[in-house]
């Protein structure tokens, strides 16, 4: 498991732990509460359980009282006392027996007389006595007790062993005849089923239960049927697993009332307890706690249920907090990754462009500075040059779109630039071989708009050839203004184009300005750009200034676009560079020329030309013999290439020196032919592998400083230059 | 330009006197082609006598080496002079032959 998810884990403990005693706290005051209401609740039963036993109590006693003066009338007509007792049962529902039972030896005839009138199950009346030889009514409690105090009396419980078995309670009152003589004990009888079933329909919870016992203490109304008539004390006795009854039968018989908690049947119970003066019984609610605590353990269970939902949320809402963490690192890693990247791209890219200026602090002849700045980490801006048989090469271009997908084609482009570059050296054949490779497969779609341009250093003479690219900027002596560009397409979108070759003379001090359109559609913060009247204007100004210095060139152009952009974010990649022709020609000191026929016979002749030359101009004998050898190579050459086979031709060779350089320059009017265009021969191979031919003008460039050729004007101009010593 | 050809048994031996310029080189060339018909064997050109060579004369040579290559035979370069010596040194001709002072 990861790190991240035992602080998940962690968090959703503190949560749960947190929950946990927020709702033990809520339980533990919502207890209290409940007891109360518990308690309230029980109060009210209890209330409402007086209540009914006094009205029925109060119905008893009223239809025995209301009943004695009758009774009082009838002992004159005994016969008819039997009449006061079915009215007192028929009158009175909660009634099931009444007896008048006289005093014995009342009645001179008949010593024991007790007329008795129940109830039948089907409501009908019964006649009975009372006064048979089993049943000793005058020594019965209901018949003493009255008599004995001199008014009215509720029995203690008892079993009615003449009526139906049914547990009951009598009230009787003394009966006094005329002479206030107790003669006879007028009685009703009321079951105590109607007190179990009202306390069995008092649920105030659901398996809530009564207990009422008697003056006594017998139970009178038991939730346990088997203690009924017995002492309270038999709930240890007669039933399992009771606990502190013995406590409340001592707090009940003592009259009290409150509350105490007992164990009935194992059922851990509260008990609330009241006694019902009026009775001398006392009155007991039992409710099992589970019951009390029922709704509050069912709130518990729901707000567990909830707090784990939450729980679960919560681990649910972090983990998935934590896979997004893991996830916005990962991407963070990925980024941090492609950035590092980005800048090794950058790297490698600019290591592509050169870097080292100024590049050729050996020559007095060329000065160049470039500068590319990408929008983003790689662009698709390039420049390059380098100078190959005194010929600067150079380019310029900007790939269409920008970051990576141009940098990608950037890199080829400037790949191939050097490449075709080494053997090609006229500029609308090397951009022709670049679009034949760019065009080919070309799904992307990508085009790059290019400036090629070859720069004579010996002569000033700049070929050029422009695809599609801005037109580079001349600032001279004599002024400052666009060089003229024919419109060739952008190299990679069309294959097979005729790319236009055009040509111009450079004077010295001119600079040849080259851009990318990163400096003329320059944007600013209000999407204005700096357009080509900008770049214009201070080109001219640097020409007011001759201000010629590549480097000065750019910095000031720099300075310029960036005042104007000012804080805008720059957009495009922004390349400039600057090359400047500084060479002066030198007054000739050895000026010869000689014509030859293009026949392998002449070549003594050529020879001796050549000799005079290199020792004219100071050459020993051994350069002179290779200088000799590159000479014979190079018109060999011509004679064999120039004309058609046995058609006479014309080489002319002039050999001309100033103070530095001894040139040759081999010129002829026949099909054109380039031969520094061959590819150099590889002098490493094996004899198997070399082949024979190539080494002409291997020797040639071996031997020479410089060679270069030009197609002029219907000529082939080939110019062999070699330094003095 | 004279070439003097001397064969005893595998060895030949052709003395090489002059300039093997363009010209001479044309002029020469069935000489090389008699020569090449000893290829199996060792030929030693023998460059005492020869002034200077252009690249003309070094296909000669390097058209010999070939065919000596491909009979199993051997060529070698026999006392050339410092010039000739530095064309060999810069067109590697100086590897593909045996050189004997």
């Amino acid at each position: 498991m990861k790190k991240q998810n035992y602080k998940a884990l962690l968090l959703v403990l503190i949560a749960a732990l947190t929950l946990e005693a927020t709702s033990f706290t809520q339980y533990f005051f919502s207890q209290n509460v409940i007891k109360e209401e518990a308690s309230l609740r029980a109060e009210g039963q209890l209330e409402v359980a007086r209540n009914r036993i006094l009205d029925v109590t109060n119905q008893t006693e009223a239809a025995v009282r209301n009943s004695m003066w009758i009774a009082q009338w009838c002992l004159n007509v005994p016969d008819s006392l039997v009449r006061v007792c079915e009215r007192i049962v028929q009158d009175n529902p909660v009634v099931v027996g009444s007896t008048v039972a006289l005093v014995p030896g009342y009645l001179k005839d008949k010593p024991l007389l007790a007329p008795y009138v129940c109830r039948n199950e089907d409501g009908s009346l019964r006649r009975l006595s009372l006064a048979t030889e089993q049943y000793d009514y005058p020594n019965q409690e209901w018949f003493t007790k009255p008599i004995e105090l001199d008014g009215g009396y509720w029995s203690e419980p008892y079993v009615d062993e003449g009526g139906g078995e049914i547990v009951m309670i009598t009230y009787s009152v003394p009966i006094r005849d005329e002479n206030g003589k107790v003669a006879a004990v007028l009685t009703s009888d009321i079951s105590l089923d109607w007190l179990t079933e009202m306390t069995s329909s008092f649920k105030v919870y659901p398996q809530a239960a009564g207990i009422i016992l008697s003056r006594s203490g017998r139970i009178m109304v038991s939730p346990s049927p088997e203690v009924i008539m017995k002492n309270i004390h038999d709930f240890h006795t007669v039933l399992k697993d009771n606990e502190g009854f013995d406590d409340l039968n001592k707090a009940m018989m003592a009259g009290e009332s409150g509350n105490m908690t007992v164990k009935y049947q194992g059922v851990a119970c509260y008990v609330y307890y009241s006694p019902i003066k009026h009775t001398g019984w006392a009155m007991a609610i039992v409710i099992p706690e589970s019951d009390v605590f029922e709704a509050l353990r069912q709130n518990g269970i729901a707000v567990k249920l909830l707090q784990l939902l939450g729980l679960a949320m919560l681990a649910f809402m972090l983990v998935s907090f934590i896979r997004n963490q893991l996830k916005y690192h990962e991407l963070e890693q990925t980024r941090n990754r492609i950035e590092n990247e980005l800048q090794i791209a950058r790297a490698i890219q600019m290591s592509m462009v050169p870097k080292v200026f100024p590049p050729y602090p050996n020559r007095d002849d060329v000065d160049v500075f470039g500068q590319l700045t990408p929008a983003k980490e790689v662009g698709g801006d390039l420049f390059d040059f380098y100078i190959r048989d005194e010929k600067l090469f150079f380019c310029i271009g900007d790939v269409s779109g920008k970051g990576i997908p141009a940098s990608l084609y950037m890199v080829v482009t400037k790949a191939l630039f050097r490449t075709v570059s080494a053997h090609e050296a006229q500029p609308n054949r090397i951009l022709t071989r670049l679009n034949d490779v760019m065009s080919q497969e070309n799904e992307s779609n990508m085009f790059v708009t290019m400036f090629v341009g070859v720069l004579d250093l010996i002569s000033g003479r700049m070929q050029y050839c422009n695809a599609g690219h801005d037109a580079p900027l001349l600032i001279g002596n004599t002024g400052a203004g666009m060089l003229p560009v024919d419109p060739n397409l952008p190299i990679g979108v069309m294959p097979n184009w005729k790319f236009t070759r055009q040509e111009t003379q450079i004077d010295p001090d001119t600079v040849i300005f080259l851009y990318t359109d990163g400096l003329n559609e320059a944007e600013n913060i209000n999407h204005e750009q700096f357009e080509m009247q900008r770049v214009i204007d201070m080109a001219r100004k640097l020409q007011q200034e001759r201000k010629f210095k590549p480097t000065v060139i750019v910095e000031q152009m720099t300075n310029a676009v960036r005042s104007f952009v000012a804080d805008a974010e720059q957009s495009d990649d922004l390349t400039m560079l600057a090359i400047q022709y500084t060479k002066h020609q030198e007054d000739l000191t050895y000026q010869r020329s000689l014509t030859l026929t293009n026949d392998l016979k002449r070549i003594p002749r050529l020879n001796t030309f050549v000799e005079e030359a290199c020792e004219a101009n100071g050459f020993d004998m051994a350069v002179t013999t290779q200088i000799n050898l590159a000479m014979e190579e190079a018109v060999v050459n011509v004679m064999n290439y120039a004309y058609p086979k046995d058609s006479t031709g014309n080489i002319t060779i002039e050999a001309k020196a100033d103070k530095s350089t001894l040139s040759f320059v081999i010129s002829d009017t026949g099909t054109p032919f380039d031969p520094t265009a061959k590819p150099e021969v590889d002098i490493t191979l094996s004899a198997e592998d070399r082949s024979i031919g190539g080494l002409g003008i291997h020797l040639i460039r071996q031997i020479m400083d410089h060679i270069n050729y030009e197609r002029v004007d219907g000529h082939n101009v080939l110019t062999l230059i070699k330094k003095l010593a | 330009m004279e070439i003097k050809i001397n064969t005893q048994d595998s060895l030949t031996t052709a003395q090489l006197i002059g300039r093997l310029d363009t010209p001479a080189s044309q002029e020469v060339s069935g000489d090389f082609d008699n020569l090449a018909q000893y290829a199996a064997g060792t030929i030693v050109l023998d460059c005492t006598e020869l002034e200077y060579i252009s690249s003309s004369g070094l296909r000669l040579f390097l058209s010999l080496r070939k065919a000596a290559a491909s009979k199993g035979g051997k060529v070698i370069v026999k006392a050339i002079n410092k010039d000739i010596r530095s064309v060999f040194m810069m067109t590697g001709f100086l590897n593909l032959f045996e050189i004997q002072d």
